[in-house]
């Protein structure tokens, strides 16, 4: 039966999310173990915001400001390591599907407990060994947070094709940056009040930046670059999360494939209550059921269980057939039973505003109409010997057509009928 | 971090309260005002599920809550909610220069288009212009769908998109799971319909059917029926 596939499909996706946190949580564990041995690195720019894996991004872009500038300094230090063994970009630790739904379900949690809860606890696994290497962190000026606020609301959103290259070859600069690292000293342009010491870094207030070779430094731009940077980071989640723009490259065009998403989104909403609308005349709802009905599988299954329309006005019911209908609901044990097997099913009537199913009942559907042949069979052919009238046939005709089985009714007909 | 079975929960639970709200008794409700009824609801029950932290529940919300009619479900619906939203619910979305600030920029876009000099730029800086008049358009769609979008910055506003996506696909799954259901009802429905439509059919057509229905545990197998099963027939009829 679709109904309780479909949505049962829908949450196997959600499984996967769990591994990868608690593959993610590893890597941190195993990170902290090399960091005392990597040798001293600049710090990162925003751009290394790109790099983090996706849990630690969205927290960078949700906490308040505050710890985003001391965790920033912190974490990115942190994945360094992490990100080392990848030097290539196809190898870039960005989120697969299966971890973009958790992803996206946790950046809608703005400045939540959980996040400061996460927060706090990285800020003491990892200020242990920040302290213990204490040359290990490397921080560049950059500009104060009210400067970044005025330019906000004055600025559009910018982002011209450089920019956008600028953004996916960010890693590769970043790349050669570490690489040189290592080998050569540093001929990266920095402010002048660059290179702090570790512990201070957690209680200065401002975001350190590193300016990349051979651009510009004064504060303007870096504070453009710097809002450009999130404004990039902010839209690569929200292409993993709308289906299709992973391969897209350009600001544009990822925002006219945003745009199509939301508004068919929107016109789906408009269209469900419409069709909602047109089946129901009222919906009557039974809170206590419903409530009790509802684990955690509320939609995976047993969903019919909870919807209790009122009155179907495609049914065409009078009082005598609601009345036979009722009667057959029998005990009958080792017979065929008329009506409805399920137990708990009572049929509507004016007064009775209230009706549930049975799971059983719904997967259930065809045994109704098997039921009503087996009626006319035994009324043509029982030993009273009743001859079948037109309106006899046209009813069995009627039954199989709403069941489905149209050419069995078709093909009834031409037998029978003649 | 919020599962999106939790989402979808939280929304049918509003959602069903709010159409317990909605009068539906009125008979003289036409399609339209159901389904306006309906949407309504489920808009103020997708919102609420954020309690209020984001710009766009905030705004449609309020949105709803301007026309009258409407605010009262509205007010019904979220009595048990937090307090931002009842005040949301209870005064304006926005101050009132923030709309002064939005026209104010329309007016200074609209002479900036009329002055501009035509003057002769390199090819680079022209596609940079060009690339940037383009997001420039797209952000002022997404503004507009977004709801409460005209008056967020641009980061914000993806946030708010996201947020966005998240719940209109968590409404939009529940809502197409009770459509599925009503109308697998509804079929039930109507082959049963036909079932009974087909005895009644037999039955009316000649007494000894009315054997068959009377009594179905001895219908099939034994035909040593008389009067009195009529009469039971009658009796059973009469009972119900």
């Amino acid at each position: 039966m679709e109904l309780p596939t479909g949505p049962g499909h829908r949450s196997s996706p959600m499984r996967p999310q769990s591994e990868d946190t608690v593959f993610d949580s590893l890597q941190f564990g195993e990170d902290i173990q090399h960091l005392i041995s990597v040798p001293p690195e600049n710090a990162s720019s925003f751009t290394a915001l790109l790099e983090l894996p996706p849990n630690q991004a969205v927290e960078l872009l949700h906490s308040p400001d505050s710890t985003l500038r001391t965790r920033t300094v912190i974490e990115t230090h942190h994945q360094k390591p992490y990100l080392q063994p990848q030097f290539n970009a196809a190898n870039l630790a960005f989120p697969t599907n299966s971890g973009l739904i958790e992803r996206a379900a946790r950046l809608s949690v703005f400045a939540g407990e959980n996040l400061n809860n996460i927060s706090n606890n990285s800020l003491e696994t990892s200020s242990g060994p920040s302290n213990s290497s204490a040359n290990l962190e490397k921080v560049v000026k950059s500009e104060p947070a009210e400067a970044e606020s005025d330019l906000n609301p004055s600025q559009p959103l910018v982002s011209d094709p450089t920019t956008v290259e600028n953004g996916a070859q960010n890693q590769r600069p970043v790349k050669r940056k570490e690489r040189e690292k290592k080998g050569k000293s540093s001929t990266k342009k920095s402010k002048s009040s660059g290179n702090d010491n570790s512990e201070d870094a957690e209680k200065l207030p401002y975001v350190h930046v590193r300016a990349r070779r051979g651009q510009a430094t004064d504060s303007h731009s870096l504070a453009e670059r710097a809002r450009r940077e999130k404004i990039n980071a902010r839209m690569k989640l929200l292409q993993e999360l709308v289906p299709g723009c992973n391969k897209i490259s350009g600001t544009a065009l990822v925002l006219d494939e945003i745009i199509n998403h939301v508004q068919s989104l929107q016109r789906q909403v408009e269209f469900l209550s419409m069709r909602l609308a047109a089946v129901n005349p009222r919906i009557d709802f039974n809170l206590d059921s419903t409530l009790a009905a509802e684990g955690g599988s509320l939609m995976d299954s047993n969903f019919p269980s909870m919807v209790m329309p009122l009155t179907w006005p495609e049914v065409q019911v009078n009082g005598n057939r609601q009345n036979y209908q009722q009667q057959w609901h029998f005990d009958a044990v080792n017979q065929p039973v008329w009506g409805r097997e399920e137990d708990s099913y009572n049929f509507i009537t004016p007064e009775n505003s209230l009706l549930s199913y049975d799971s059983s009942a719904n997967s259930d559907h065809g045994r109704l109409e098997d039921k009503g042949l087996e009626i006319f069979d035994v009324m043509v052919k029982g030993n009273n010997g009743i001859q079948a009238e037109i309106e006899h046939y046209g009813c069995v005709v009627d039954l199989l057509r709403s069941a489905g089985r149209v050419e069995e009714g078709f093909e009834f007909y031409q037998k029978d009928a003649f | 971090m919020r599962a999106p079975q939790s989402i979808k929960q939280e929304f049918l639970k509003k959602w069903i309260l709010g159409l317990q709200l909605c009068d539906f008794a009125k008979q003289n409700m036409s399609m339209l005002e159901r389904k306006k009824a309906i949407k309504l609801s489920a808009d103020i029950a997708i919102a609420s599920t954020r309690n209020g932290m984001t710009c766009w529940s905030r705004a449609l919300v309020a949105k709803a809550s301007r026309d009258y009619g409407d605010k009262v479900l509205v007010e019904r619906m979220l009595a048990s909610e937090s307090e931002k939203l009842k005040k949301v619910s209870s005064i304006g979305l926005i101050a009132p220069n923030k709309w002064v600030i939005i026209r104010s920029k329309k007016i200074l876009r609209k002479s900036r288009r009329a002055r501009r000099v035509r003057s002769s730029v390199p090819q680079s800086v022209l596609a940079k212009s060009i690339a940037k008049k383009m997001v420039k358009k797209r952000t002022q769609v997404l503004k507009s769908l977004v709801p409460g979008g005209e008056f967020m910055d641009d980061i914000s506003l993806i946030e708010e998109t996201l947020d966005y996506i998240i719940s209109l696909r968590a409404q939009v799954d529940v809502m197409q799971t009770l459509a599925k259901a009503t109308d697998l009802l509804n079929e039930r429905a109507k082959v049963q319909a036909q079932v009974g439509h087909l005895a009644l059919a037999a039955e009316s057509t000649a007494s000894p059917t009315a054997r068959l229905i009377s009594d179905p545990s001895e219908a099939f197998f034994k035909q040593t029926r008389e009067s009195p099963q009529v009469t039971r027939h009658q009796g059973h009829r009469s009972s119900s």
